[in-house]
């Protein structure tokens, strides 16, 4: 027994440096390739360049709060504080920039304050986390009706619709081809895989998913750093709130209604498990793009709307079975 | 110590609970109908609740200001309730209601579904409080049946599918594709709604409805549909037809986004968004059930039986369940909407049918 044993010690080190992509990760990017071309194949409207742009255009606040979400599963918690996290933000951002209810007119200071504060919120959660030892669904959960609380008393009853020429451009205004929202989604893709491949915050969401254990036990303090990640996604969650105020031009307190479920969908349909400790932001990108793709050519097929939501959720299993059967030969699925 | 003290604790608690149980039953029986204590009510004793789901919804905060604007009227207060949408929470605060003081207590409620009507009916009957509700009742459920129950209030959503159907038609010149958008495909709303608008596409042969998707009611659902229909079908589109104004104002944003101002799009429910869009002339039209009259109408029937002034027996049959009267809102009418406030002679005891439409067929 002691040579295998050996062997696999040695194996166990490497994928930590692991640069290539293995065959275990490539699922769903296949899965996406060949439901693109399936619906390419059935559609003339959906292989139409401004429909390409429009499902690009249409990932890029998914997307930004599934950055977020992913660090949060990786640690092996879950975040449903979304939907509260992006009201406040989107509420308070829209009473900050130029708009139709005061004469705030801070422009950028207005989407970093918002972002402050969901950063904030972000924090409260993880902070009742390590410090309240209350599980991760529990926080999250009280976190977001606080944060719904705070979008309804800053509501007040009255729409606050933006006028702020910035703010309203990055729906509107397109660069390359792209709007420049999906440009600040690629944006936040990029910094999140960075921030996952290259710093230790990073590097420790994945090992407090894998071994929290084994991390405490070789002297490293993992509350910091859960609280840091908790932080960081509540980041994500409040820009995702200034983005889909950018979208409707108005600051709604239901802007973040459903983003949690989705989120976490397309992260789990990218290859990230609940479980913690395996997938990452790139993966679930390719999630996001597979959710994204799914809805635009169901509609562009011409599928019932009757139908659409069995359909959608059928597809989802299928290719999230597709994905894992090289994982589950590992027996590295999660119940 | 405790161990002793346990049963005892127990026995007391079952006789107190007993004794309470009791109380009810004979106050239940004791007072034999409505009219009977409705003369025991002092119009300063009457209590007045509204509850809706939430305030951080135009309309539904809109509401709750008329019930205060009626309240003031006859120099009261109205207690504002929301709960979020969420049926148990609204089981839980009208049961927290029902457990207090009663007598005198009218009920103004917005039911989350139909399936929230029936429980909040029964318990107003057994604690014998004034309830009416608005929107959501299951078909087979009978006002005439019970004597506190007194008035359900809705809106024939066919007719304002078809209002707006029709005005869309127009203008849009009688002829050319248009692309509907439903609400929750399961709500009673969503489905009237959309068979009003059948029914104009069925008198407006011109018109042709391209596709239609649902978006939940949602603005945010509504502007990525409306962005892929709108790069399904391009020029085609001449109009959009919306189940509510939320999701109207998200397809004028996708519009705008893309670049089109060619498009004509209604609505149904009157946010003030929407009215402001119709003064810009960037919306064509909406329909309005006026939020403030509801608020301040449920609480009036209530208030008039609760003082005297009306007797259950007396509201016709066909006032137990009806239609309530809506408005048709384009760029003619809109200043009349922009500030909604209630008219005090609406809701004198002699008025509050006044906008029947007819019975609930």
């Amino acid at each position: 027994m002691a040579p295998p044993a050996d062997a696999e010690v040695v194996t166990s080190r490497r994928p930590r440096a692991r640069r290539g992509v293995s065959l275990r990760d490539t699922g769903p990017s296949i899965a996406l390739v060949v439901v693109f071309a399936v619906f390419a194949a059935l559609s003339p409207g959906f292989r139409t360049l401004s429909n390409v742009q429009n499902i690009m255009d249409a990932a890029a606040v998914l997307a930004v709060v599934t950055c977020g979400v992913t660090f949060v599963l990786m640690m092996g918690s879950i975040d449903l504080s979304t939907p509260g996290i992006m009201g406040a933000s989107a509420i308070t951002v829209a009473l900050l920039v130029a708009n139709n209810r005061n004469d705030n007119d801070l422009g950028m200071l207005g989407v970093a304050v918002a972002v402050l504060l969901a950063a904030a919120l972000g924090c409260l959660s993880g902070l009742a986390l390590v410090a309240l030892k209350v599980p991760s669904f529990m926080t999250t959960l009280g976190v977001s009706a606080v944060g719904l609380g705070v979008a309804t008393l800053l509501f007040a009853g009255v729409q606050p619709n933006i006028t702020d020429e910035m703010l309203e451009g990055w729906a509107v205004e397109r660069t390359l081809g792209l709007s420049h929202l999906t440009w600040i989604a690629v944006a936040c893709v990029l910094v999140g895989w960075s921030v996952q491949r290259w710093t230790r915050l990073g590097r420790y969401a994945y090992a407090i998913g894998g071994a929290e254990e084994v991390l405490g036990l070789s002297g490293v303090k993992v509350a910091p750093f859960k609280v840091g990640v908790f932080t960081m996604a509540g980041a994500f969650y409040g820009l995702a709130g200034v983005m889909v105020t950018s979208q409707l031009g108005a600051g709604l307190v239901q802007a973040g209604k459903g983003y949690d479920f989705s989120a976490i969908t397309a992260a789990v349909v990218g290859g990230t498990l609940l479980s913690g400790g395996r997938g990452g932001v790139l993966h679930s990108a390719v999630g996001v793009l597979l959710v994204t793709v799914l809805t635009n050519g169901l509609v562009q097929v011409g599928v019932s709307p009757y139908w659409q939501g069995g359909v959608q959720g059928l597809i989802v299993v299928a290719a999230v079975a597709a994905a894992v059967i090289p994982q589950r030969r590992r027996n590295q699925v999660t119940k | 110590m405790r161990f002793t003290s346990r049963p005892a604790a127990a026995v007391i608690g079952v006789t107190l609970a007993a004794t309470a149980l009791t109380g009810c039953t004979e106050e239940a029986v004791g007072t034999s109908g409505p009219t009977e204590a409705a003369a025991a009510c002092d119009p300063a004793d009457v209590k007045l609740v509204g509850q809706v789901r939430n305030e951080s919804n135009p309309y539904e905060a809109a509401w709750l200001d008329g019930g205060d604007a009626f309240a003031e009227q006859v120099g009261l207060t109205q207690e504002r309730l929301t709960y979020d949408g969420d049926s148990t929470r609204q089981q839980e605060q009208i049961s927290q209601l029902l457990a207090g003081d009663t007598d005198c207590l009218v009920m103004n409620v917005l039911p989350n579904g139909d399936s929230d009507t029936p429980p909040i009916v029964e318990g107003a009957e057994g604690a014998g409080a004034y309830l009416v509700t608005q929107w959501n009742k299951p078909a087979d459920l009978n006002v005439a049946d019970y004597q506190y129950w007194l008035s359900h209030i809705t809106y024939d959503g066919v007719a304002s599918g078809k209002q707006i159907g029709d005005a869309l038609a127009e203008a849009i010149g009688g002829s050319g594709g248009i692309i509907a958008l439903q609400g929750i495909l399961d709500t009673g709303a969503a489905k009237d709604r959309f068979a009003g608008l059948e029914e104009s596409l069925a008198a407006n042969t011109g018109v042709e409805l391209l596709d239609d998707q649902t978006a939940n009611f949602s603005r945010a659902e509504a502007l990525e549909v409306t962005k892929t229909l709108l790069s399904k079908h391009g020029d085609d589109v001449k109009g959009i037809w919306a189940a509510n104004d939320d999701m109207a104002l998200g397809a004028l944003e996708a519009l705008q986004q893309a670049g089109r101002t060619d498009v004509a799009v209604v609505g149904i429910d009157a946010v003030p968004d929407a009215l402001t869009a119709i003064e810009d002339g960037a919306m064509t039209a909406t329909v309005s059930s006026d939020g403030p009259w509801q608020g301040g109408i449920g609480l009036a029937i209530g208030y008039c039986v609760a003082t005297g002034e009306l007797a259950v027996e007396d509201i016709a049959a066909e006032d137990r369940a009806w239609f309530a009267e809506q408005f048709l809102i384009t760029a003619d009418n809109v200043a009349d909407f922009t500030s909604p406030e209630t008219d005090p002679a609406d809701f004198e005891c002699a008025n509050v049918f006044n906008r029947s439409q007819g019975a609930i067929s």
